[in-house]
C-alpha cells in the first residue's frame, strides 16, 4: 500500500491543548518513550480514554497553538510511540514544534482547521484519509477537506534524516569524507 | 537597516549576517539540564553514542536539581543520580544539587549568565533569563542531546516585539499584574515564536526581581525569549557577579535605534488594578476586585516567576498589616527560589513571623508547578499560586488555580477568599 496515503480515525481537540493535557507532570520521571504512551491525554476533561481506545493510525487533530506550556518531550513520544502517524494542526506551539522535528515525527500545518472544528466540520471519530505528499486531507465521513503544509527549510532536512541526532550524525559523517 | 538584540545575539553566536526568518547554527554557551528531563538527555546521549561519546567542553554543561528538591520519589530519586554519576564521568563540575534551588535563579546567582548568551535548558521558563539580556531557551531532551555533540543547535530567527511600558504602579499594584494584565490583552498565543523587547521608564527602573517576573510569562504567550539589556542597579549586580564582560557586551548587543520591529505596544501602568488569572489558563484574565470573594483554599508564594527576596517582600508586607494572621483553616505556603533568598528572608525575620503566623516555609525548589510536590489539590479545591500556569488539573485532578501576585496571594491567605491587596494595605 502506498504510504503516503494514511486512513484512520480523528481525535479532535480545541486550540492551546497544553503539555500538561497530553502528557500530564505527574509522570515527568518516565526515562523510557516506549511507556509513556499510557499516560496520553490522561487529564484532558472527556478524552481520559484515549491513551486506552487509540488504535495505531488514528490522528491527532487540534486547533491552533498545540503543545503550548512545558519543554517535555514526553508529550511528542507519548503519541509518536502510541502509532498516531501525524499531527494536524492549524499550528504549534514553539518547543513542542522543535521536539517533534527533532524526532522526525510529521506534524502537518492545516489551514482554517480552528474554525472548523469549531464549527464541528471535522469531528471526534471522523474517518480521514491523508495525503502526506499532497498535504490533502479528507474528512471520508462528512466530505469535508482541508489543506496541510508539511515543514520546510531546515526542518524538511532534519525530518529526512529522521530527526536531529541523525541529522548531525549524517552531517558528521560527510565531514569525515 | 539597524537591528534588534535577537539579530545581534544570533549574529553573535552564528559567526554570520543572519535575517529574520532563517535557519541558524549558534555556539552554545550553557547547555543545562535539570532533574526533571536531565535523566532523559542522559540515557539518550549514552545510547546514541553507544556510552562512548563525550560532551563537547564539560564546562559549558550543568545540572540543576529543582523540580523535586529534595526528591521524595524513588524514580527521581534514580534519575538524579544518574545524572550525578554522569556528571562525574565527564567532568562537569557544575552541578547545583537539591540544595541550591530554581536552576535558572541558581545560574544567575552564580555569574554563570551574561547578556548575549545563548543557553538551553529543559525548563519552558529558561527564557526569563532573557532578564539580563541572555538568549535562553526551553527545550526537550533531544535538543540538549545534541548540543551536547559540539556544542551548537538550530534556530529560526524569530520577529522582534517592542513593549514599551511607562507610569509608575500604584500602592498594591506591581510587575505581576501588568504582566497577567499583558497575557489577558495578548492570549495565549500572542507572541507567537516572537522575541520580546521591553523598554519604557516602568522598565528602566525595575528590579531584577521585577525584570524575572516579567521575562518568565513570555512562554505563556508562546514568545521564544523576552530580553531586556541590564541597566543601574540590575547592571552592576549582573557585574559583580558575572564579570567585566557584561559591560561590553550591553553596549555590543543592544538594539540599534532603528532596529525594525514586527509590533510595537505600549502599556501604562498609573491606573493599573491587581489582576489575576482565573482558572483554567493564564490568558482568563480578570480585575481581582471582579472575582473578589471567591473561596480559595490554598496559597502558594513562589516558583521561578515570583520566588526571589523582592517578591516574598512584598508578601510580607500584606501580611504585616493584618497583623501577621492568616485566615483559619487556610494553608498558606512560601518557597524560596535559592538558598541566597531563602537566607535574605532569615535575615530579614520574615521566617520567624510566617511560622508564627502558621504558614509553611519550605526550601528553595520549584514546588508547586507541578502535582508531584506538597501542596497536591485534591478534587475540587481551589488554589491561589504565583507560578505561572494554571491548567485544569495542573496540580492536582479536578482541581482549580488563580494566579496572581505575590500581594494578592497574600491578602487571599488572609482572608481565606480571593482578596484585592489594597482592602489590606489601605
Amino acid at each position: 500500500m502506498d504510504k503516503t496515503i494514511l486512513r484512520g480515525r480523528a481525535w479532535v481537540f480545541n486550540d492551546d491543548v497544553d503539555t500538561d493535557l497530553i502528557y500530564h507532570n505527574k509522570y515527568l520521571a518516565e526515562t523510557d518513550p516506549k511507556n509513556m504512551p499510557k499516560y496520553s491525554f490522561e487529564y484532558f476533561p472527556g478524552k481520559e480514554n484515549f491513551a486506552k481506545e487509540v488504535k495505531e493510525g488514528d490522528f491527532v487533530v487540534a486547533g491552533t497553538n498545540f503543545g503550548c506550556g512545558s519543554s517535555r518531550e514526553h508529550a511528542v513520544y507519548c503519541l509518536k510511540y502510541a502509532g498516531v502517524p501525524v499531527i494536524l494542526a492549524e499550528s504549534f506551539s514553539r518547543i513542542y514544534y522543535r521536539n517533534a522535528i527533532n524526532n522526525g515525527y510529521p506534524v502537518l500545518f492545516v489551514k482554517g482547521l480552528s474554525q472548523a472544528i469549531k464549527d464541528g466540520k471535522i469531528k471526534d471519530g471522523d474517518e480521514l484519509e491523508v495525503n502526506l505528499l499532497k498535504g490533502e486531507i479528507k474528512d471520508v465521513t462528512n466530505g469535508n477537506t482541508f489543506h496541510g503544509d508539511a515543514v520546510a527549510d531546515l526542518e524538511k532536512d532534519i525530518m529526512k534524516a529522521g530527526g536531529l541526532i541523525e541529522y548531525l550524525k549524517e552531517k558528521a559523517e560527510e565531514k569525515k569524507k | 537597516m539597524g537591528k534588534t538584540m535577537i539579530e545581534k545575539i544570533m549574529r553573535r553566536s552564528s559567526g554570520k549576517e543572519i535575517k529574520v526568518g532563517e535557519r541558524i547554527w549558534c555556539n552554545i554557551d550553557l547547555s543545562t539540564a535539570r532533574d526533571f528531563g536531565g535523566a532523559n538527555c542522559v540515557l539518550q546521549f549514552e545510547e546514541v553514542t553507544d556510552k562512548k561519546g563525550k560532551v563537547w567542553n564539560p564546562d559549558k554543561v550543568a545540572f540543576t536539581f529543582d523540580l523535586q528538591a529534595p526528591s521524595h520519589s524513588e524514580k527521581v530519586s534514580v534519575n538524579q543520580k544518574i545524572i550525578r554519576e554522569f556528571a562525574k564521568q565527564q567532568g562537569i563540575k557544575k552541578v547545583f544539587d537539591v540544595n541550591w534551588g530554581i536552576g535558572q535563579h541558581v545560574l544567575l546567582e552564580n555569574g554563570l549568565v551574561k547578556p548575549g548568551d545563548v543557553i538551553l535548558g529543559t525548563d519552558s521558563h529558561m527564557n526569563l533569563l532573557g532578564a539580563v539580556g541572555a538568549f535562553a531557551t526551553g527545550v526537550g531532551n533531544t535538543d540538549i542531546v545534541a548540543s551536547w555533540f559540539e556544542g551548537t543547535n538550530w534556530f529560526r530567527v524569530p520577529e522582534t516585539m517592542k513593549v514599551t511600558v511607562n507610569g509608575s504602579f500604584k500602592k498594591g499594584v506591581c510587575m505581576r499584574d501588568l504582566l497577567t494584565h499583558i497575557v489577558g490583552t495578548l492570549g495565549a498565543d500572542g507572541m507567537f515564536f516572537m522575541s520580546v523587547e521591553f523598554y519604557g521608564d516602568t522598565i528602566e527602573r525595575s528590579s531584577l526581581s521585577d525584570r524575572i517576573t516579567l521575562c518568565s510569562m513570555v512562554t505563556e504567550m508562546s514568545g521564544k525569549v523576552g530580553l531586556i539589556m541590564p541597566n543601574g542597579k540590575v547592571l552592576d549586580w549582573l557585574v559583580e557577579r558575572a564579570g567585566k564582560e557584561v559591560l561590553d557586551r550591553v553596549k555590543t548587543l543592544s538594539a540599534d535605534p532603528d532596529a525594525v520591529y514586527c509590533q510595537e505596544l505600549v502599556f501604562n501602568v498609573d491606573d493599573l488594578e491587581p489582576m489575576t488569572s482565573c482558572p483554567d489558563a493564564p490568558d482568563n484574565v480578570k480585575k481581582v476586585r471582579e472575582v473578589a470573594g471567591a473561596h480559595v483554599d490554598q496559597v502558594h508564594i513562589g516558583s521561578c516567576s515570583n520566588g526571589r527576596f523582592e517578591d516574598i517582600s512584598a508578601a510580607f508586607e500584606v501580611l504585616k498589616a493584618a497583623n501577621f494572621k492568616i485566615a483559619p483553616g487556610m494553608r498558606a505556603i512560601v518557597t524560596p527560589a535559592t538558598r541566597e533568598v531563602m537566607k535574605q528572608c532569615a535575615e530579614a525575620g520574615y521566617i520567624q513571623k510566617f511560622l508564627e503566623a502558621g504558614i509553611i516555609f519550605t526550601n528553595p525548589t520549584c514546588a508547586l508547578c507541578t502535582a508531584e510536590h506538597f501542596g497536591t489539590l485534591p478534587s475540587g479545591d481551589v488554589g491561589m499560586s504565583t507560578t505561572n500556569r494554571n491548567f485544569i488539573g495542573k496540580v492536582g485532578k479536578g482541581s482549580h488555580t488563580y494566579l496572581a501576585s505575590p500581594m494578592t496571594a497574600m491578602a487571599t491567605a488572609v482572608r481565606g477568599k480571593v482578596t484585592d491587596p489594597r482592602d489590606i494595605l489601605g
